[in-house]
């Protein structure tokens, strides 16, 4: 049985790699963080501080395993299985390297299930689960930071998934599949000028901002924010099992940088060097360097947001998602439907989604204006200046 | 139905046992009395086995025959368990479950889609909502009423009447189950900047079926359902008309909630 076995050796060597990968993602986290904020970052544990995660892991496998008593303890128990299950189960469909490249060894496969249909909607199905971790984490530790905490994952997340699962409906109509790897396929093979995100630029913003939200990712951490919530959800845990949540986190961090290369940027397709007719020895290898860098790009990204977008406040995360991305998403949708059932050129979609963009910008802008101006305490901008410029001359006079 | 009740005797009775036990392992109307969970656990799992054996055999080979109770066996042990729980959360999570495992028995059915969908939209949404609410409104534990069965006889013999008719429709007209030759994706080498067109080597309009089954709709039986396309163009070309009536249906429930909730000038959050 060939195929089982090279489904085998791809399954163990994604969960081999992920946890380390992710081990390291943490101190690309910190040292980008120090140098962002002009620190040094961990530098102690071997040359400058290579070796930090695995003291840190080692830590982490060795600290008491600490469960109060007050906990629901099959619940707090399950809990960080359920977030690194769900975000490992979710990889499953990735394709994480040229898939189907003549030049790959066959022993070789970028993907460990491959030609599901639906590749999409599964990995939008198993992220959907993910959240169970978080409530169950939450509501399990009895502790009123974590409820709060668990009750803002669950609406956020739910709130999230709509505009996640519509922005990538555009491109499931453009390319006729929600298949990855055909997806993938069709971007190589029209070369650089077919990358989805030429015509879908407003959908690639809103998915990857919500795959943040759903990853629980900085401005959109509400459900752990430490100002005022201890911990949120993960108050309560330490140790491995607290290691598992976060496992899961940058898992899930890795598969939305995939996802976002994947669909928007082309895979692993790059000008000049990785083009679909490109043969030359260790093609294969070159062209699996080109979609990983793309991947760490977004993470780079990801993590540098962090220090750049301040935390939303609760009612605008819920504004965000209902007020302008919902509608945004329908109205890009609709916009390639128009464009699909007229046939014309898809060229149209990108001027359509810059102007959906700025036009959707006015229109929430001018909104707020009129809802600021309906709200009983409200104050005239003009009345305020004459105010001020009075009790200055009044004190002045004085 | 005089006829179906002396020709199955065994799975009349086994239903009326089954229904017994439910009834037994419901969290009882009054809080102290605690009736002991293996006699309902016995009396629900002998009903069960007698409802179960009164069928005929299957006729599928052996993995999908044990995957099959495997995911059957999940379903209805999740549902038991969902509704005899005491705790709201428990109960939810038990729920969750059983979605899950009927998600499973619709992946051995090949319809990975309709499994897809039903993750997404009741275990991912639904029960995540109905978590949500039970975590809110029950900071300071589950209140007394939560622990226990409301109108558990009502529920139970509406429950298995209802079950009893559908076993009774399955056994006594089998229903001719139309084969279909799930085709070959046909994987058409689509340029980018060309749209996706329909397979030239089908018939636009597919000959009208012998017998229409329902006047809202019109199965075309010759589709592949198995695909992801076959199932949207069925979705959306044979039963347009009810996907149209219910997204309808959705909007003014939706234009409903949204008037009855509270504004916020009525004190909502």
């Amino acid at each position: 049985m060939p195929e089982l076995l090279i489904t085998l050796i791809t399954i163990a060597v994604v969960v081999g790699a992920i946890p380390g990968v992710c081990n390291y993602l943490i101190l690309l986290e910190r040292k980008l963080s120090a140098w962002m904020q002009d620190r040094v970052g961990p530098n102690r544990v071997g040359p400058m501080g290579l070796f930090q995660p695995l003291a840190d892991g080692l830590k982490l496998l060795l600290k008491e395993e600490v469960i109060p008593s007050h906990v629901d303890r099959v619940l707090f128990l399950i809990a960080p299985g359920i977030s690194v299950f769900t975000a490992l189960l979710a990889f499953a469909v990735v394709p994480f390297g040229p898939v189907g490249d003549a030049s790959v060894p066959s022993i070789i496969r970028f993907i460990i299930a491959p030609n599901i249909d639906m590749g999409i909607v599964f990995i939008f199905a198993v992220g959907s689960l993910a959240v169970y971790g978080v409530v169950l984490g939450g509501w399990a530790s009895n502790n009123k930071y974590s409820a709060l905490g668990a009750l803002r994952a669950s609406a956020q997340v739910v709130s999230y998934e709509i505009p996640l699962g519509m922005s990538v409906l555009g491109i499931a109509l453009l390319s006729g599949t929600l298949n990855l790897e055909q997806i993938m396929k069709q971007q190589v093979d029209g070369g650089i000028l077919a990358w989805n995100i030429w015509f879908q630029p407003l959908a690639a913003l809103m998915f990857f901002t919500a795959s943040l939200a759903e990853a629980n990712r900085l401005p959109f951490d509400l459900a752990e924010c430490e100002q005022e919530l201890v911990g949120g959800w993960h108050t309560e845990y330490s140790a491995l099992k607290w290691a598992l949540f976060f496992l899961g986190e940058y898992t899930h961090m890795i598969t939305i940088s995939f996802l976002t290369s994947i669909l928007f940027l082309g895979g692993w397709h790059f000008p000049g060097i990785a083009e679909a007719d490109s043969v030359y020895m260790g093609a294969w290898l070159v062209k699996l360097l080109v979609l990983i860098s793309k991947a760490f790009f977004f993470i780079c990204v990801m993590i540098m947001l962090r220090w750049t977008i301040p935390r939303f406040r609760f009612d605008q995360l819920m504004e965000l998602a209902w007020r302008v991305m919902i509608p945004l998403s329908l109205a890009n949708l609709l916009m390639v439907m128009f464009c699909a059932h007229f046939g014309a050129s898809r060229w149209w979609l990108l001027p359509g989604s810059l102007m959906l963009f700025a036009a959707w910008g006015m229109i929430s802008a001018s909104l707020r204006d009129t809802e600021r101006r309906a709200k009983p305490g409200y104050v005239r901008k003009k009345a305020v200046v004459a105010h001020d410029s009075h009790s200055t001359s009044h004190s002045s006079a004085h | 139905m005089n006829v179906w009740m002396q020709q199955h005797p065994a799975t009349l009775l086994g239903l009326v046992i089954w229904a017994f036990g439910i009834l037994w392992l419901m969290p009882s109307r009054r809080p102290g009395q605690i009736r002991s969970q293996r006699i309902g656990i016995s009396i629900a799992a002998a009903g069960l086995l007698l409802f179960c054996g009164s069928f005929g055999k299957s006729t599928s080979d052996l993995a999908s025959e044990v995957m099959f109770w495997v995911f059957a066996a999940g379903a209805l042990g999740c549902g038991v368990l969902m509704i005899t729980s005491r705790n709201p959360v428990y109960g939810a999570l038990w729920f969750a479950l059983s979605t899950l495992s009927t998600c499973g028995l619709f992946m051995v059915q090949s319809a990975p889609f309709l499994a897809a969908a039903t993750i997404i939209v009741y275990a991912g949404a639904v029960i995540v909502t109905f978590l949500f609410v039970i975590m809110l409104a029950q900071q300071s534990g589950a209140a007394g009423y939560d622990q226990r069965s409301q109108q558990a006889i009502p529920a139970t013999v509406a429950a298995f009447v209802l079950l009893g008719a559908l076993s009774m429709t399955l056994q006594s007209a089998p229903p001719q189950f139309v084969r279909v030759e799930i085709q070959a994706p046909v994987v058409q080498e689509q340029q980018a900047g060309t749209m996706m067109t329909l397979d030239p080597n089908k018939p636009v309009n597919p000959p009208e079926p012998d017998a229409i089954p329902n006047y809202l709709s019109r199965a075309d039986y010759k589709t592949p359902v198995g695909s992801l396309k076959g199932l949207g163009r069925s979705l959306f070309g044979d039963y347009l008309f009810a996907v149209e009536l219910a997204g309808t249906l959705l909007l003014v429930a939706s234009i409903g909630a949204i008037a009855i909730a509270p504004r916020r000038e009525e004190g909502a959050l």
